[in-house]
């Protein structure tokens, strides 16, 4: 009986190394880069490479905050609006308040935590849906930022010192952006994979119930990935108003959804308990290289949409018919050693 | 015997090894009450699931109506006239009175024209038949508990209903709400509709049921004509048996107070006001009926519904609770009565669960550390005699009697002061059963208080140093170990004699 179970459960452990999204993910990014490396101009080159990743910046910003928020079973809708009312605030405190864009960033972080400290509030002390909280916010954000620039105003002529960190190269060839992207997807890789806080999201995600009857502190930890998806996504802001060079209230329009995309694309399961950084990141360069792709070779832009729905609808469907086949190899296994 | 409209014979069903109903028969004349009784988890919940086709038995012979029936489901129990009607009836709140009705008369249909007219009236007429002064025009959500009840009937008989099982049937309703439903039971006993009844309440019994079935540990004791029999031998039939079975001993020293509670209450969850102390290795049983409020005053000690007034000492310093992160931190520990959705977490590993109490005594610094994890996991693996694939397997994976140690072994890794255990060995089997009694016992040695609450009878007399009955949300009554006779108890439990609170 006992050796019946060890042989199974090490099959199954071999097959589902095999099965998992993020495998599913790296066949696809590979699968990507050939075709976009025949079909696109100067699709394989170092410059590229290094474009790629800072375009993807702000969007994997938000998708490696989301990842954790989504990890404990919850969502935030709010914050591509958060984006945009925060790429306003730093360029009203800047150019109406005086302030120094070091002085207004720092201002900017704080507004964008005390925004995911709302929305973390409302989902532990009201006991709403965060569904729900972050449609609210996603509504409230945005409405503020057209509110303080009545729809027109227009950000722009930042000093280059602050320019330089959406527009410059390190050494004159990395995007002075990537570090900063690389430190935040770090941390949070360690937050959620290496330390208590993280298993204790998974566990709030699987069983928040079964959490609660641990005397695990679920409020406080609920409360926090909304706080750090806040403030990710007023740093965001920040690289997005660098890059960009201007501020205005639609920045950041839809990226939300496009971040939980990403996230949704890593394996990681929108109902909570299950999922990974890397399988994020993984996600986000998918996403992103296709989008690039489809520009170099010259495909037109409406595609990136189509393939993206389309693509995200097969992995997660191939992803269900994949358990669906281990069970049934698990289960035929089980049957011919009975 | 023809005419009973049901009869089951030699009715056998056991899950996973545990045998819920043993050959047990049971016959519903048409035009009768037949009371369906026995302690918590004795088989009476089986035994209407086998009848309304939620289970299909084992073993034995369902004849309805005098004809055979083979592999019984709700639909065909349905169609056969079998109904069943639980404490919380199962309407529409939003519709009303005549929707709810029509919803199990009429067969659903795309696009079909509704006659409110006809249905007004056959809703009215369902009514009148379990004399209900109700307006079917009504919503269901604007009428009283038994109103509401009515209305189930009402549906229920529409659909040609001739056995109606009634699960606890009065246990929200007020004395004068009662005779109301029991006058309509009467009313359709005439019409020749059977009534399985199941209820607590032996008075209500007594007054309504022609004869009564005792069901015992998944066994029936017997059907008895309900003027052959008074209270005391329906309740030494439910619980008299061999209360020698090994249990551990008695407790071998009684220590100093380790927790005191103070006219202890929780408005919100029904618990006015409650006094008692438990002292370090003493086993405390906590008796009483399914809600009688035990698991609540639980909670209200663990602080998942935090006291609203009094006060709780552990060890003679008094402690606020406010959460169950705040009473895990002043030594009491709760192992919850729904060990699947409550007790562990299923979908993750041993690892996971046994240390998920203490996270910050086993990775002091806020790091995972695979190792201290794997050690602890590993020795309560050991100590408790777990037995699974090894410690990574999902907790979900391991028997019910395993998940349950599994779920004690997070909270002794607490090393707690205060251990209040929810129906321990529910859905354990007999020798799991054993080994955790053993090991609560040792707890208990160990200087550790324990307040057991169990509905199991036997368990409770043969574990506890000294029993507490619940009824109503209060204390009613308490036995040393001496005094205690499953009789006394249930008779405490039961409300027996003076029913103030």
């Amino acid at each position: 009986m006992n050796e019946n179970h060890n042989a199974s459960t090490t099959s199954q452990g071999g097959w589902r190394v095999w099965f998992r999204a993020e495998s599913v993910l790296l066949l696809l990014l590979v699968l990507e880069i050939g075709v976009f490396s025949k079909t696109g101009t100067n699709f394989w080159t170092r410059e590229n490479f290094f474009e790629v990743l800072r375009l993807s910046v702000e969007m994997g910003l938000l998708a490696v905050a989301m990842t954790p928020v989504i990890l404990t079973g919850g969502i935030d809708l709010s914050v591509g609006s958060l984006l945009g009312l925060c790429a306003i605030c730093f360029g009203k405190l800047w150019r109406d308040a005086g302030l120094s864009p070091f002085a207004a960033a720092f201002a900017t972080i704080g507004l964008g935590l005390m925004a995911g400290a709302l929305n973390g509030a409302l989902v532990t002390r009201l006991r709403l849906p965060p569904l729900i909280v972050t449609l609210g916010s996603f509504s409230l954000f945005r409405g503020f930022a057209e509110a303080i620039t009545k729809g027109v105003d227009n950000f722009t002529n930042f000093p280059p010192s602050f320019l330089f960190l959406g527009q410059g190269y390190i050494f004159g060839v990395i995007p002075a952006q990537l570090p900063c992207f690389v430190a935040v997807a770090v941390s949070f890789w360690v937050l959620v994979h290496r330390t208590v806080i993280g298993r204790e999201l998974r566990v709030l995600g699987t069983s928040p119930e079964g959490a609660v009857y641990a005397g695990l502190p679920a409020s406080s930890r609920i409360q926090l990935v909304y706080v750090l998806s806040g403030g990710v996504a007023a740093l965001s802001a920040l690289v997005y108003v660098a890059h960009l060079g201007q501020a205005k209230a639609d920045a950041g329009t839809g990226y939300e959804l496009l971040a939980i995309t990403a996230v949704v694309l890593g394996g990681t399961s929108i109902c909570g308990g299950k999922g990974s950084v890397h399988g994020t990141l993984l996600g986000l360069a998918v996403l992103a290289v296709m989008k690039n792709g489809l520009t170099l070779s010259d495909l037109p832009g409406e595609l990136g949409g189509i393939l993206t729905g389309v693509l995200l609808l097969t992995v997660l469907s191939g992803e269900l018919f994949m358990r669906f086949l281990s069970r049934r190899i698990r289960l035929r296994n089980r049957a011919r050693l009975a | 015997m023809n005419d009973s409209v049901l009869d089951l014979r030699s009715i056998s069903k056991s899950f996973q090894g545990v045998q819920a109903l043993r050959e047990v028969s049971f016959d519903l004349k048409a035009g009768e009450v037949h009371a369906l009784l026995g302690e918590n988890g004795a088989g009476k919940s089986t035994l209407i699931k086998v009848i309304t086709g939620a289970h299909s038995p084992d073993e034995g012979e369902i004849r309805v109506n005098g004809h055979k029936v083979e592999r019984l489901d709700p639909g065909m129990a349905r169609r056969l006239g079998i109904a069943a009607i639980y404490q919380q009836p199962a309407l529409f709140a939003d519709l009303s009175v005549s929707e709810n009705i029509a919803l199990a008369l009429e067969a659903p249909a795309p696009f079909r024209r509704i006659r409110w007219g006809g249905r007004r009236a056959a809703a009215a007429r369902l009514l009148r038949r379990v004399g209900a002064r109700i307006d079917p025009d009504a919503f269901v959500c604007e009428l009283s508990m038994p109103e509401q009840q009515l209305v189930e009937i009402a549906r229920v008989l529409g659909t040609g209903a001739r056995v109606l099982i009634m699960d606890e049937p009065t246990a929200s309703l007020t004395p004068g709400e009662v005779s109301a439903l029991q006058e309509a039971i009467r009313v359709l006993k005439q019409d020749g509709v059977g009534f399985v009844y199941i209820s607590h309440r032996l008075p209500e019994v007594f007054e309504l049921a022609d004869r009564i079935t005792v069901l015992r540990d998944g066994t029936s004791v017997g059907t008895f004509h309900a003027a052959s029999l008074d209270e005391s031998d329906l309740i030494r039939r439910m619980v008299g048996r061999d209360l020698s079975a090994e249990y551990p001993g008695a407790c071998k020293h009684t220590g100093p107070v380790r927790l005191e509670v103070r006219d202890v209450g929780c408005v919100a969850s029904g618990v006015p006001k409650v006094s008692f102390q438990l002292r370090s290795g003493e086993i405390v049983g906590l008796s009483g009926l399914v809600g009688a409020g035990r698991t609540e005053l639980a909670r209200v000690l663990f602080g998942i519904t935090p006291p609203d007034s009094g006060q709780i000492l552990v060890d003679g310093n008094e402690v606020r609770i406010v959460s169950p992160r705040s009473a895990a931190a002043a030594g009491i520990c709760y192992l919850p009565e729904d060990r699947r959705r409550h007790g562990i977490v299923l979908e993750m590993s041993l690892l996971v669960n046994i240390s998920l109490a203490i996270h910050d005594k086993v990775f002091p610094r806020g790091w995972i550390l695979e190792d201290a994890e794997r050690r602890l996991a590993s020795r309560f693996v050991g100590e408790l005699g777990i037995k699974c694939a090894g410690v990574e397997a999902l907790a979900g994976s391991l028997s019910g009697g395993n998940q349950q140690k599994v779920a004690l072994a997070r909270w002794l890794a607490a090393d707690p002061k205060v251990l209040i255990l929810d129906e321990p060995t529910q859905g354990v089997d007999v020798g799991a059963k054993r080994e955790i009694h053993r090991l609560i016992r040792s707890l208990a040695d160990r200087g550790m208080a324990v307040l057991m609450i169990s509905s199991d009878l036997p368990e409770v007399i043969g574990m506890s140093d000294r029993i507490l009955v619940m009824r109503g949300g209060c204390l009613m009554g308490e036995f040393a170990r001496e005094e205690a006779t499953s009789d006394g108890v249930m008779s405490a439990a039961l409300g027996k004699g003076g029913e103030a609170c």
